[in-house]
């Protein structure tokens, strides 16, 4: 064996030694160094994703509300209603849990003109960074007179309140919609063509139920427009559709009639020959009732008058027709 | 007080008697329904109601309390017609079904309603629409 021959091999040997280390020292390198850039990859992808799919976390205090932000939301919203269908948003008080929820949510809806007593402890306990909305204190309000100190922030006898119940006017829900449709807009402006169209589809809903109504209204004379009610929430709708509103009671629920209040009513009855009074669905009638006993008009049936319910009031279309239903059949 | 404690029982007896009838009658509602409230309907009268239109339509219906009072199947651009109403202070509603040639792709046309009422003011109110319109106007 050759000098030659034998450094060859000893090359050979320790070219083969080194590149026996090489592989085993490079590829776990490559390894890691791979699946560096793939978890930077994926956690930059997931972190993309994650904010383009982010919904608007939306707090709601009306279910009239709830109802308008899911709607013009549509899957890009995720809403939590704090009143419940069926509850009585004048008795309502926001309970420690709301108040968490309300303090991550980026747009807060409220139903304003006074409706929520609370307010100022909502914006003073949440500290939130969300949009407060007051919707209600968008548009024009109707004003009356209160007929004593209790209720929500409904003000002292006499003085001149703002309707709260503005969701009985057609006209007002159109505003309320817009109103939405910018703040969610606002909150997520790469979502605000989805908000455009899908608030578009839900005032074109609204149009067909303002022209249903008028047809449906004029089955009805105009002479024989007068709703007597047990809680003044309906001046909205009557404004709108050419009725004359007796209230037994005042604009909160809280509000009890008073003995010459309910003999009035019962004069008025009896003068304008009404036919039917109405009752509540989240009020007890037995006023009414006695009213009933004393005039000979009929119970004509239950409105909603604060906001939606059960069964076919679980929307707002259910809920209009509903009403409008019942009088028209009450009073015709 | 003298007297037989008898006697003074039966006195107080006699007057508790006296109040029964005077309390039931304030304590209980009165038991024959009552009539329920005749509904005053305004009386019928003349009203005049004349309709003018951009475009002749194919019919025209016009609906009063959810009857129909007026119907042209072969209508002229402007038409007039006498009709026998209640007309209450707070106005009516009348119901105007209108077809127009031409369907969807109809041009945009209106209608034009003026109502003399019993007194003989004029009112006037319009209507717009494509191919058709099923709208409630209120007069006054």
């Amino acid at each position: 064996m050759s000098s030659r021959g034998i450094g060859n091999r000893r090359r050979e040997a320790a070219g083969a030694a080194c590149n026996d280390l090489a592989p085993k020292h490079d590829i776990p390198m490559l390894r890691r160094m791979k699946a560096f850039g793939l978890s930077w990859f994926t956690i930059l992808t997931l972190t993309l994703s994650a904010f383009a799919d982010e919904k608007v976390r939306v707090s709601s205090f009306s279910t009239i509300l709830t109802e308008i932000a899911e709607q013009v939301g549509g899957d890009r919203v995720t809403v939590t209603g704090h009143v419940k269908p069926g509850v009585d948003p004048h008795d309502f008080e926001p309970k420690p849990g709301d108040l968490k929820t309300v303090g991550s949510a980026q747009v807060i809806l409220l139903s304003a003109k006074h409706m929520e007593g609370y307010v100022g402890k909502l914006k003073e306990s949440t500290g939130t960074k969300g949009a407060l909305i007051e919707v209600g204190d968008r548009f024009a309000s109707l004003k009356m007179k209160a007929d004593d100190g209790h209720g929500h922030d409904h003000g002292g006898k006499g003085e001149l309140v703002e309707d709260p119940h503005w969701w009985h006017s057609l006209a007002s829900m159109n505003k309320a919609v817009k109103v939405v449709r910018d703040a969610l807009s606002k909150a997520a402006p790469a979502s605000a063509p989805a908000f455009t169209d899908n608030a578009a589809r839900y005032l074109a809903k609204l149009d067909a139920l303002q022209k249903w109504t008028r047809t449906e209204l004029a089955k009805l004379p105009r002479d024989r427009r007068k709703l007597v009610t047990s809680h003044d929430a309906f001046q909205y709708f009557a404004k709108e559709n050419g009725f004359t509103v007796y209230a037994i009671e005042g604009l909160s629920t809280a509000d009890q009639p008073s003995s010459k209040k309910v003999a009035e009513i019962i004069a008025t009855i009896k003068a304008q020959s009404v036919k039917a009074i109405f009752a509540e669905k989240i009020e007890n009638p037995k006023v009414l009732t006695e009213i009933t006993r004393e005039t000979g008009a009929k119970l004509g049936g239950q409105l909603h008058a604060d906001g939606l319910g059960e069964g076919e009031a679980a929307t707002y279309e259910g809920m209009y027709r509903h009403n409008v239903s019942t009088i028209v059949n009450a009073l015709k | 007080m003298r007297g037989s404690p008898l006697l003074r029982a039966l006195l107080a007896f006699l007057a508790i008697l006296s109040l029964a009838w005077p309390l039931r009658r304030l304590t209980t509602a009165s038991e024959a329904p009552l009539e329920r409230p005749e509904t005053v309907v305004a009386e019928a009268e003349e009203i005049g109601l004349q309709l003018t239109f951009t475009l002749v339509p194919k019919s025209v219906k016009v609906r009063h309390l959810d009857r129909e009072i007026w119907s042209e199947t072969a209508p002229a651009a402007a038409m007039e017609r006498s009709l026998k109403l209640p007309y209450p202070d707070e106005g009516i509603d009348l119901q105007f079904q209108i077809e127009w040639p031409g369907g969807a792709s109809a041009p945009l046309a209106a209608m034009r309603a003026t109502l003399t009422d019993p007194a003989g003011d004029a009112h006037e109110k319009s209507v717009w629409g494509q191919g058709g319109v099923d709208a409630v106007l209120t007069f006054p």
